[in-house]
């Protein structure tokens, strides 16, 4: 080590510098994107990454899902050009199989940083945009079978070549999109971010020198990585194993199982998923980035929310899993609403820790991404209308108190659209938003509770699509507690007859004279529910959030007190 | 003689500022707070103050009172017992709110409980659609068995009463209103319509719930310290400094509480932009620096950017307030070693008890105020010589981290004042580079006790080659509020496509107009100090939030302007807010807003300043960016004369508050007493 120790003090500032860079990129691509998707929801993140793809620093709003996306591309981008990166080149890639992404809409940039013609590192960012063409509008549907039908594939590419744009791919990809404006300048912001990202590094590199970057990069993640495996360590050794079923992949495959053993020896951690299922037909797969994400998020949950996000984090732990996995999918497997089974995979985990993390686990959550799809034409105006939303539910009980009663959980966490804002907007009567009784798992402490949304089409006929999970298999409980409640999604109609309909509902009518009830799972309970306080069981009644003949069975007398 | 005065009270410190309307004359008093009754130091300290400069009880005139009475409610879950009446289905739509959770990684956190529990809402039979007509109409039978249901709970002092797209009928909510004040007069009652009429049914539901929280206490506030005011200046005209920057009634301020969730910050602003326009400075960045927290705002032209959502304690108020950035970090925070092995600072406090070790009240841990006084940048005496510093007291504190980093003590302070630089960097890029702003264009002001000990280096370190020091950066809040102008926001939605005939929109700017008039009525405002503000919140079809364009002011009542000129405005918004606009997509106004302000006070100030040249008071040894001392003048504040010019190293000390100026710096008084620093860049 011929380096002089580093100085913890310009250490802590320049790190601040470098979180303030991938900021000021976050924040330059939710002011000039032109869709509500950034706009209003966030749904995009910034990065920077060393010489090596290494991930340095995420911005602080960076959702969990995106995070090993970024690392992936790196290393496609570093592999595929080698010795050709050079000042200026904008790289472009949102494939999942080649690239690294972990589903088509997501679209990665990354822009060399260079002194001289020394390469420094990249700034990256991800967004992920309202369509990607393909078979669906959205690129979400479910039922697909296939990538080529979920979006355009785009592989590594330059869009950039020595600052000049690529005038060629930029237009290949618009036309293989839906909504070109909208793309183009979703696409302009993440490349006006790349170039101020180049911009405030230079900066950083005139003040402090390449050397010094390089040490304070390395500094990141030796120390992320340290904090890391100091709470692993403290951990006892041990294999720990456990195993869940999701519902179905929207095609024809049922019970999809999802096995993990987890190998913990010292510092070292393995997250072993030897037999799961395989790959399957729907498009509910998962690449290898999207389940290291997802293990990524369920370890900081557990172990330190606030480790910063970067390599360091992501090299404490070992993954194995075999390619061909339904968590390490390979192609042509369609893999759009990947987002459902990321949110398993971290009950899975949580699942596997209940023994030796029991303070810091908790139930099984709603375990979805329920999306719910309402199209038809505006009766006032004679145009079509779209109107997407995706819904929270339950989130598991935790060891000292109930969970959260409808929210969006683990690595998802967008907004509602507000009953009015839907109401004006679309010729569509919102009658309920509620929570589901009794869907809460009881136990000594019980689970959180599923949403109800129950929709009417005014004066016109629509179309319903709904996607959900644990429909058939209930959110579990841990340590004594019991599942929670199950979703479902059925049309009511105005004659009393209701109608179940399947957990992937593709193109249901829906007449003036029906409503369409979507229900999200709820959560599962923490604890034996005969250790309920009397408390807890009084404000259950008296909130009326749960029926007597729910407590009575699940609490029995004792909820007659 | 007749006077103007203003009373702030924080945390800390109970700020009254007085000014006389004929000679200009000002004065200022600054005493303890009374967290019990903030109450009595209020009335003492006007008592005080009269004392002071020989007020008689008929000469005040008007009293404005800056008030955290609502804000610490919040904060502590002190408010009433309350009762929600909302549209059948939607009961739990509170609970709901946008269904995110406060922090993705953090499994523990939770969002506050509401403030109603379950079993204190009711649903009511009803339902209005998006255009206000009445889907479901409201009986009185159902009206009276929810009134039923909210007499037999016991203890509800108040009750909120929130339906959906009232903000476009209130009709339903007006007789459910009526009809609890005929049957139990003793009940608070606020209509979502009436506190916010919006759209977004949660934020103005969760707004009038917090309002209804807030009610018995702030009313019963309100009501004795009217009662004690009206004792001690019977002439006075009471008002009271709400978040949006202005004064309203105290009648209003019992009614409406809720808008003075950030009375205290805002005022601070108005005072601000009303120093700094002395000096001819309208576009400045604010850094009002305290003990646990600072508070940032952008100015531009001499106003306020407004926000219209913010959280406060985890609840959503959605209402026009100054729009301040906080950050967790003050003199008071404690500085410590992460769990990465780096230099932290903040967001833990020493507080006011202990406080920072220099303060010698039992304070062991290291903090901010620690390390500017082991580096001599803090004098030894603060709040007018009432306090005296103890930096061997620092120095035993900050001992253990500088010997964990391996630092010399004066090494380790000098860390902690660079990574204060950097998180106060941060939350000024915050309100200026990420909403569109250049802060080299804007003139840093620092205030609050701790502000201008750190302004210069975070001026340098973000290029901004000025910064100016208010005369009296410790009493701002106060100053504020003597300049306040009396003020009324009224809205009305109306949903429609731009280039679609306007009529609708003109008679919902007509219907406020008249609002606005009948307020200044109420209000006894002359007409010619009126001002009608009007704003139009416009967006994109298909977009979920607006911008507010303005759309003209005036004397009296103000119309609405063609469409292209409201285009332009938009467009121009747009590129400043977005980067970019699209002239051919469709655009829709949302909202109109009509801010009234009645002008109160004509101020003509005249200030007795010193002619002779000003002496150092001593010399201290002072570290700057260098690894040895420099010795530094000492220099008194009120000593320096109009015209003055330093050239830095100096430090600057006044009543409550320290200037330091580093070699790179030098300083000038002008005319009004303000000090402009430069900084060599």
């Amino acid at each position: 080590m011929s380096q002089a120790p580093i100085d913890p003090i310009l250490l802590e500032i320049t790190w601040n510098g470098l979180k303030s860079i991938t900021d000021d990129c976050f924040v330059t691509i939710m002011r000039s994107a032109f869709s509500t998707n950034i706009k209003e929801r966030h749904d995009h993140s910034a990065a920077i990454a060393d010489a090596q793809g290494r991930l340095i620093v995420q911005a602080e709003r960076a959702l969990p899902i995106h995070l090993a996306s970024m690392t992936g591309l790196m290393g496609y981008i570093l592999k595929q050009y080698g010795d050709e990166i050079e000042p200026g080149d904008v790289f472009v890639a949102n494939d999942p199989h080649v690239a690294g992404g972990t589903h088509l809409p997501d679209i990665n940039m990354a822009m060399p940083i260079f002194d001289g013609d020394r390469l420094l590192g990249f700034v990256a960012n991800i967004v992920h945009h309202a369509d990607v063409g393909g078979a669906a509008v959205g690129s979400m549907s479910g039922g697909l079978d296939e990538i080529y039908k979920e979006g355009l594939r785009i592989p590594i590419v330059k869009l950039y070549r020595k600052g000049e744009l690529q005038d060629d791919i930029m237009r290949f990809m618009l036309l293989n999109m839906r909504l070109e404006e909208e793309r183009r300048g979703d696409l302009n912001a993440q490349i006006a971010a790349c170039k101020l990202g180049i911009s405030r590094m230079g900066d950083m590199v005139e003040k402090y020198g390449s050397d010094y970057l390089e040490q304070v990069f390395g500094e990141i993640i030796s120390r992320s990585a340290l904090r890391m495996r100091t709470a692993i360590s403290k951990l006892p050794d041990g294999v720990y194993e456990f195993e869940d079923v999701m519902d179905d992949d929207g095609i024809d495959q049922e019970d999809i199982r999802i096995v993990l053993s987890v190998k913990k020896t010292g510092e070292q951690i393995i997250f072993d998923f030897t037999g799961t299922d395989d790959q399957v037909p729907g498009n509910f797969n998962l690449t290898l980035n999207a389940t290291q994400s997802s293990v990524c998020y369920a370890l900081k949950a557990l172990l330190d929310p606030d480790i910063p996000n970067n390599q360091g984090t992501v090299d404490a732990f070992e993954i194995v899993v075999a390619p061909g996995s339904f968590l390490n999918c390979l192609a042509p497997a369609a893999v759009a609403l990947r987002a459902n089974t990321c949110q398993r995979v971290v009950d899975v985990i949580f699942g596997a820790f209940a023994d030796i993390m029991p303070d810091e686990i908790i139930g099984a959550a709603n375990g979805a991404n329920t999306s719910a799809v309402f199209t038809g034409i505006n009766p006032t105006n004679n145009q079509r209308y779209v109107y997407l939303e995706t819904l929270g539910g339950g989130m598991g009980a935790r060891a000292t108190k109930d969970g959260k009663d409808g929210v969006q959980v683990h690595i998802t966490n967008t907004s509602n659209l507000p009953v009015e804002a839907i109401e004006m907007e679309y010729p569509l009567r919102v009658e309920e938003y509620a929570l589901v009784e009794d869907s809460g798992g009881a136990g000594k402490y019980r689970g959180g509770m599923g949403i109800r949304r129950t929709i009417r089409p005014v004066e016109h006929e629509c179309e319903f699509s709904g996607v959900g999970e644990r429909f058939r298999h209930a959110p579990w409980g841990v340590h004594g507690g019991d599942p929670g409640g199950t979703g479902q999604f059925y049309r009511r109609g105005d004659d009393g007859k209701t109608e179940m309909l399947s957990s992937k509902t593709s193109g249901l009518r829906l007449k003036p004279t029906s409503s369409m009830v979507i229900e999200t799972p709820g959560a599962g309970g923490y604890g034996n529910p005969d250790a309920r306080s009397e408390e807890n069981l009084k404000e259950d009644a008296r909130s009326g959030k749960f029926s007597s003949d729910f407590l009575q069975k699940s609490y029995g007398t004792k909820s007659n007190d | 003689m007749s006077w103007v005065v203003g009373v702030d009270v924080g945390g800390t410190f109970t700020d009254l500022s007085a000014r006389n309307l004929e000679t200009g004359k000002s004065v200022v008093h600054k005493r303890l707070s009374t967290p019990d009754d903030p109450s009595r130091a209020v009335t003492e300290g006007f008592a005080e103050l009269k004392q002071k400069v020989g007020i008689q009880d008929h000469e005040a005139e008007r009293f404005a009172h800056g008030t955290t009475v609502a804000t610490n409610a919040l904060l502590q879950r002190r408010g009433g017992k309350i009762a929600v009446i909302t549209t059948r289905g939607f009961r739990d739509l509170l609970e709901i709110g946008r269904q995110v959770r406060p922090r993705i990684y953090d499994l523990q956190v939770d969002a506050p409980p509401s403030l109603a529990p379950r079993h204190q809402r009711f649903e009511v039979n009803e339902r209005i659609d998006a255009n206000g007509n009445v889907v479901t109409e409201l009986t009185d039978d159902d009206i009276d068995r929810v009134i039923g249901e909210i007499e037999n709970l016991e203890g509800i002092e108040g009750c909120a009463v929130c339906l959906l797209f009232s903000f476009l009928n209130p009709d339903h909510e007006r007789r459910i209103g009526e009809a609890i004040q005929r049957r139990c007069p003793d009940l608070f009652v606020s209509l979502s319509s009436d506190v916010q009429p919006e759209f977004r049914e949660f934020e103005r539901f969760s707004t009038t719930v917090i309002n209804a929280f807030l009610q018995p206490e702030v009313s019963r506030y309100m009501d004795r310290l009217k009662t004690e005011i009206a004792k001690d200046a019977p002439k006075a005209a009471f008002g009271v400094f709400q978040s949006s920057g202005g004064l309203m009634s105290v009648e209003r301020g019992s009614q409406f509480p809720v808008r003075t969730a950030l009375s205290g910050p805002a005022a601070g602003v108005v005072g601000a932009v009303a120093s700094a326009a002395k000096s001819g400075i309208t576009d400045l960045i604010t850094l009002d620096m305290g003990g646990t927290s600072t508070d940032v705002c952008l100015i531009q032209d001499g106003s306020a950017s407004l926000s219209n959502v913010r959280d406060i304690a985890g609840f959503r108020i959605r209402l026009p307030m100054i729009d301040i950035h906080t950050v967790g970090a003050g003199g008071g925070s404690i500085a410590y070693l992460g769990a990465d092995g780096l230099l932290k600072v903040g967001p833990i406090s020493a507080g006011a008890v202990p406080g920072p070790a220099c303060y010698g009240h039992g304070g062991t841990e290291p903090t901010v105020s620690d390390a500017n006084s082991i580096l001599g940048r803090l004098p030894e005496s603060l709040v007018g010589g009432g306090m005296t510093l103890d930096r061997s007291k620092a120095v035993e504190a900050l001992k253990p981290l500088a010997n964990e980093l391996g630092f010399t003590i004066e090494k380790a302070a000098s860390g902690i004042l660079g990574i204060v630089t950097s998180n106060m960097v941060r939350a000024l890029r915050a309100v200026s580079i990420e909403q569109g702003h250049d802060p080299r264009e804007f003139a840093l002001m620092p205030f609050g006790g701790a502000g201008g000990l750190h302004a210069a280096d975070i001026a340098r370190e973000l290029g901004m080659p000025r910064i100016l020091i208010p005369r009296s950066p410790g009493i701002l809040c106060a100053e504020g509020l003597i300049v306040a102008d009396l003020q009324e926001s009224f809205v009305g939605t109306c949903r429609t496509a731009i280039d679609a005939p306007l009529d609708a929109v003109m008679s919902v700017v007509e219907a406020l107009n008249t609002q606005a008039e009948a307020w200044f009525e109420d209000e006894s405002v002359a007409d010619d100090e009126r001002r009608f503000n009007l704003n139009v919140d416009i967006r994109y079809v298909g977009q979920n939030y607006e911008l507010s364009v303005h759309a003209g002011h005036g004397n009296s009542s103000v119309s609405l302007p063609d469409t292209e000129s409201l285009k332009t405005g938009f467009f121009a918004l747009h590129d400043r807010s977005y980067g970019h606009h699209d002239p051919h997509a469709l655009i829709e106004i949302v909202n109109i807003r009509l801010l009234a302000t009645a002008r109160l006070v004509h101020a003509i100030e005249v200030e007795n300043a010193p002619t002779n040249e000003a002496q150092p008071i001593c010399h201290h040894y002072v570290w700057f960016d260098t690894d040895k001392p420099v010795s530094t003048p000492i220099f008194e504040r009120t000593d320096l004369p109009v015209g003055l010019e330093l050239q830095g190293p100096a430090i600057i000390t006044q009543i409550d508050a320290t200037t330091v100026v580093p070699p790179w710096a030098t300083i000038k008084v002008d005319t009004v007493l303000n000090m402009i620093m430069e900084i060599e860049l």
